[in-house]
């Protein structure tokens, strides 16, 4: 009888012990419990990145967009503009030499930080952690940025700048 | 009536301690692993690279399960003092 007693502790009553052994041991229990299910969430996550991949790859830039007039932009200065789609992307436009323009997304691929084109170093600069981009390729020069700048290729019609999506391996 | 758990437990007072230890630490090790998969995968996945986004879902799958595996055997709470008195004085 007295076992019965004692055994049948209510869930309420053993959610908040009172003696700290007890209480401590509970808690490791949980704590364990608790990296199980961090650990599914962790393996459930990966598989979404699968599926986003899978089932829903980023869209390709369709058709050429109209920048800005040739004349907009001297020789060594940026142009920022942005395109809208399924959601707005800023871009840069940078006209390094006469006839050389190049244009990138304006987010780094470190953090998102907005990057810029620093003429007096001939290198495109994010300003939050100090990462560098070749201004001709968009490779990472030096910093924390993961990977280069995704970059659309120019298009120059009539003294006018176009950019498009960029063909894949075409050396530019 | 001989208990021989209890026995056992009273041999070796640390063993449920240890075991404890032993299972978070695991269960940390494979977290960790699962952390470094999934920032990679952040990393390379977004820029089109799908093997490398599948090859460490299915490690961190298995990783997952093998956590829900070794959870079977934490050891069961010390029931409390008040419970076992009475007992002992039956005894």
């Amino acid at each position: 009888m007295k076992d019965e007693k004692y055994e049948k502790i209510p869930n309420w009553k053993s959610d908040f012990p009172i003696e700290r052994k007890e209480a401590t041991h509970v808690s490791r229990r949980e704590f364990a419990k608790y990296l199980g299910l961090l650990s599914g969430a962790l393996a459930i996550g990966n598989g979404g990145i699968v599926i986003k991949s899978l089932y829903f790859p980023a869209e390709e830039l369709k058709g050429e967009h109209y920048v800005c007039n040739q004349s907009d932009v001297p020789v060594g200065e940026m142009f920022q503009f942005s395109i809208e789609g399924s959601e707005i992307i800023p871009y840069i436009l940078i006209h390094l030499e006469e006839n050389e323009w190049r244009a990138y997304e304006q987010k780094c691929t470190h953090l998102a930080c907005a990057v810029r084109y620093r003429a007096d170093l001939d290198k495109i600069e994010c300003p939050c952690h100090k990462g560098y981009f070749n201004p001709r390729t968009g490779d990472v020069l030096q910093g924390p940025p993961p990977r280069p700048l995704p970059q659309l290729e120019v298009v120059l019609k009539e003294n006018q700048v176009f950019v498009k999506a960029k063909e894949p391996n075409k050396i530019v | 009536m001989s208990d021989y758990r209890r026995s056992q437990n009273e041999a070796h007072p640390n063993k449920t301690n240890t075991l404890m230890t032993g299972i978070i630490l695991l269960l940390i090790l494979f977290v960790s692993i699962q952390i470094w998969f999934l920032f990679g995968a952040l990393n390379n996945a977004l820029r089109e690279n799908l093997a490398f986004a599948i090859t460490t879902f299915v490690g961190s799958f298995i990783l997952a399960l093998a956590s829900f595996w070794v959870l079977r055997y934490l050891p069961d709470p010390i029931r409390s003092e008040k419970g076992k008195a009475p007992e002992r004085k039956d005894l």
